[in-house]
């Protein structure tokens, strides 16, 4: 069989090599097959000489956590996502990847009620120490007030997974919001979920299908805005996914919740008495999810957002390497991902924080149970302004 | 929790052992996950970032230590194999490519900054650092790594010891040869040695310096102690735009001629520049026909006062403009551009060959203007974005890789390249090194004297043509039997 993969797309990499220290698998194993240039040769073996897909190759191209951290380095500007993407999915079809309960468990993400029934079993099951600490999970609250609705300015878009288990994450997102002087709609059930994950897992054809529901739920012009990275991500690249003018028309209406807020500090900060924030006394480290970085290429806004309300910002010094979370990365590939994320603690320890801010859920889950203080941003603001 | 366990945890597929008795004691001297054997493994190691095929890799073996190296070294010596060190395999000259099958040994693992000492400004690493994890891990105490060649953020001090690495910044500063102080070697007879010494005058010849450059082809080197250098107080960095690369290349002379050594003269062409000021916006002139990119470093009233000559120099020379950089964001976007050139490459053709010689800077105009006419001739766009200040010539074929018969008319043209600037008086290769690229361009540049003499130094090192044979010198005076070596010897890996 073959990938499918567009020939010039396929043909931009020069294998130089630049991508490899910023390949997240490659940093730990050291194996070309687990690095960007060693993938794309492996997909030019297979699509274009034929070579057949053994479960060496197929490990490889299973093995990338699609944090896109190459295409930055890439000097050739090698759309990987895209490269993997169509892989991922020719593997999904032909049901060499992504198995039965990774299929059952991404299905159960697109039903909010099921997602929510089966998160307060979870909880519940929490409570009596029935659910292994190595699986990473947050706390999950067995149950949460609903969102509601303050005005029609912008969307608050909320996702399935962070929506039932860090729905307080929106609330400080939205109270910061609002503080900025916004009328905030949270999207709810509406949308039950961006598709980031089962396009991931190769499962093509239900992140379109759920790529157009969020289009036709959410209409009009009105900014939406996203405080999970890998959703943002998702829904930014609906234009391409679908390929429609409606679909980039969504799309350019989609930011990261940091983006917005950076443009509108002054309004944010004017609202304080005196217009003087009292910042936080925590020294905060910036751990930039690789969806804002590498993907959305917004990683900055939140450093402006974050600094008038802490004591003070420090960077990692690692490039904005992936922590191994990589959306269900870390539930698929566990060991891989535990090498990653123990890499990136040892920058983190470096930089002698007392707590990591992460625009990313999955980011602060999985550096969470690695023992890493992580909190989202927007919930350092909505403290720092007393709303949280 | 059975069936969650099968189900979250996934299965690493066992490499499928062939019954190589090579392979299975490679296993019990390092450990099975650092043997690699499938045959997805051997193909991706049988390439480096060269343009160049033809390599084929027996095992591939991932060392952690001195001692592990010395076993894989022993275990090749019983078996009669070969063995072709590599590092991140971002070598331009095919050096790190397997000829023959031969045992592949990768140090990407040694990758452990041992000890850094700010009194002797001597750092010892792995080989497997990378050159920009090391300057990055420096840069708290002050200090950085001097050689900075253009994959710096990939590529390992091993592969910059093996290639005598340059950079931009090696105009002022030296190539790795100059920050090389040490280095611990695995023979090729298995023996650990150590080469010089921080001392400043060791004991004996100067085999370090021998062994620096020696593309793997001498041993390997399993620990190396690197000089670091202070981080200046301050940089200025000054972009000048010509109109034509002739003026600009008489400019550069003219500086060095001045007596003035800046930290780094880099030219771009018209084209090239035009790609990367689309790709950054740093203020790049798109109408001018080159421009210089000039940094110097030092005191800040010595920088001043350099930079005021170099003004009046490039003014003489008749420079369209110059504009020094006035933040250190305008100097990051500047260079950003520079270092990113071989990607906004991508604009004008979907791959390159980059070349790689040096000439004397007075001949760099007339050098220039035949390479523009190779090109040509050959039906082949070309850029040139280069070391301006030391010759270094980096002149870029761009084509379509899926052209029929295309890499001949390059190969072709970076043959032309090479007998322009040897008979301008420049040498094969400024810091790509040989490797099976300019292999048989040797014997252009040496006598047969000179290779005889080259080949009985390799020999001393690795009498039996053990370590990476088939690189550097060509058939003729070579000790490995290079036709052989193009043939896959049989019951491998069946």
């Amino acid at each position: 069989m073959t990938l499918g993969i567009d020939p010039d797309e396929l043909a931009a990499c020069v294998q130089c090599g630049l991508c490899l220290t910023h390949c997240p698998t490659f940093r730990v194993t050291g194996d070309e097959s687990q690095s960007p240039r060693g993938r794309i040769a492996l997909m030019r073996a297979v699509d274009n000489d034929g070579a057949p897909l053994t479960p060496e190759i197929v490990e490889a191209l299973d093995g990338c956590v699609v944090c896109r951290g190459c295409e930055t380095a890439c000097p050739s500007g090698v759309h990987y996502g895209h490269l993997i993407e169509r892989t991922r999915e020719a593997l999904a079809d032909a049901h060499r990847t992504t198995p039965w309960w990774e299929r059952a468990g991404l299905e159960a993400l697109a039903h909010p009620r099921l997602l929510r029934a089966g998160s307060a079993v979870l909880a519940g099951a929490q409570r009596f120490g029935l659910v292994p600490r190595r699986l990473g999970l947050p706390r999950i609250p067995l149950r949460s007030a609903p969102l509601q609705a303050s005005g029609d300015d912008v969307y608050l878009f909320t996702g399935c997974v962070m929506d039932a288990w860090q729905r307080d994450v929106h609330r400080h997102g939205q109270a910061v919001l609002e503080a900025a002087g916004a009328g905030v709609t949270p999207t709810g059930d509406r949308v039950p979920c961006c598709g980031a994950l089962h396009s991931h897992a190769g499962l093509g054809d239900r992140a379109r299908a759920l790529a157009r529901r969020a289009i036709a739920e959410l209409p009009g012009d009105r900014p939406i805005l996203v405080d999970s990275a890998g959703c943002g991500a998702a829904l930014k690249d609906y234009g391409h996914l679908l390929g429609t003018p409606e679909a980039r028309a969504f799309s350019a209406r989609v930011f990261d919740i940091t983006e917005w807020v950076a443009g509108r500090m002054d309004r944010l900060v004017g609202s304080l008495p005196d217009a003087q924030p009292k910042p936080l006394d925590l020294r905060v480290a910036v751990q930039d999810p690789c969806h804002l970085r590498h993907v959305q290429r917004a990683h900055l806004p939140v450093r402006q957002v974050l600094a008038p309300f802490v004591r003070e910002l420090v960077e990692l010094d690692d490039d904005g390497l992936c922590c191994g979370a990589g959306g269900a990365y870390f539930v698929v590939q566990p060991e891989l991902a535990r090498r990653i994320r123990e890499r990136k603690i040892g920058y983190i320890e470096r930089a002698k924080a007392d707590v990591v801010a992460s625009a990313n859920p999955g980011c602060g889950m999985h550096l969470g149970a690695g023992g890493v203080p992580t909190v989202h941003p927007m919930t350092l603001v909505a403290r720092a302004l007393g709303r949280a | 929790m059975g069936v969650l366990r099968g189900a979250f945890g996934r299965r690493r597929s066992q490499p499928v052992l062939p019954q190589d008795p090579v392979v299975a004691e490679l296993v019990d001297a390092l450990a099975p996950d650092r043997v690699r054997m499938d045959s997805a493994e051997r193909a991706l190691f049988a390439h480096d970032a060269s343009v160049f095929t033809g390599g084929v890799s027996g095992p591939v073996c991932f060392v952690t230590s001195a001692a592990e190296v010395q076993a894989v070294m022993r275990i090749a010596i019983r078996h009669d194999r070969a063995i072709v060190p590599r590092g991140a395999g971002t070598g331009l000259a095919g050096g790190a490519i397997p000829l023959g099958a031969p045992i592949v040994v990768s140090t990407i693992k040694m990758n452990r900054v041992l000890e850094v000492d700010t009194v002797d400004r001597v750092a010892w690493v792995e080989p497997g650092v990378v050159n920009l994890d090391l300057t990055r891990y420096l840069r708290p105490l002050g200090y950085h790594f001097a050689p900075d060649p253009s994959s710096q953020q990939a590529c390992t001090i091993g592969g910059n010891v093996a290639n005598n690495s340059g950079g931009p910044h090696c105009l002022a500063y030296g190539v790795t040869s100059n920050h090389v102080v040490a280095i611990d070697v695995v023979l090729p007879s298995g023996e650990l040695v150590t080469l010089g010494g921080v001392d400043a005058e060791p004991d004996g010849y100067d085999l370090r310096g021998a062994f620096v450059g020696g593309e793997g082809t001498l041993g390997i080197a399993t620990r190396i102690g690197v000089r670091i250098t202070p981080n200046p107080p301050v940089v200025r960095t000054m972009l000048v735009s010509f109109d034509s690369a002739e003026v600009a290349a008489s400019m550069v002379g003219d500086v060095i001629a001045a007596g003035i050594v800046p930290a780094a003269m880099e030219m771009m062409d018209r084209e090239i520049t035009r790609a990367v000021e689309n790709f950054v916006h740093a203020g790049y002139p798109l109408d001018a026909g080159a421009v210089l990119l000039v940094e110097v470093d030092g005191q800040d009233e010595g920088t001043r006062l350099d930079m005021e000559r170099i003004t009046e120099i490039a003014h003489a020379d008749g420079a369209r403009s110059c504009r020094l950089a006035a933040d250190e964001e305008e100097r990051a976007l500047l260079w950003k551009g520079r270092k990113g050139a071989f990607g906004a490459v991508a604009q004008i053709a979907p791959a390159y060959y980059l070349h790689d010689t040096v000439v004397p800077r007075a001949a760099l105009a007339d050098v220039l203007r035949a390479v523009y006419e190779i090109g040509a001739r050959h039906d082949l766009p070309v850029v040139n974005v280069f070391h301006a200040g030391d010759g270094n010539l980096h002149p870029l074929l761009l084509f379509d890789p899926r052209e029929p018969g295309i890499m001949e008319r390059v190969h072709e043209a970076g043959k032309d390249i090479v007998e322009v600037s040897l008979a301008a008086g420049g040498t094969l290769s400024g810091e790509h090194g040989i490797g099976v690229e300019k292999r048989d361009y040797m014997s252009m540049m040496f006598s047969d004297v000179d290779l005889e003499h080259q080949n009985r130094l390799r020999r001393a090192f690795d009498p039996a043509c053990r370590a990476n044979p088939g690189k550097v010198l060509p058939a003729s005076h070579s000790c490995a039997d290079i036709q052989a070596l193009r043939q896959v010897p049989t019951g491998v890996w069946a």
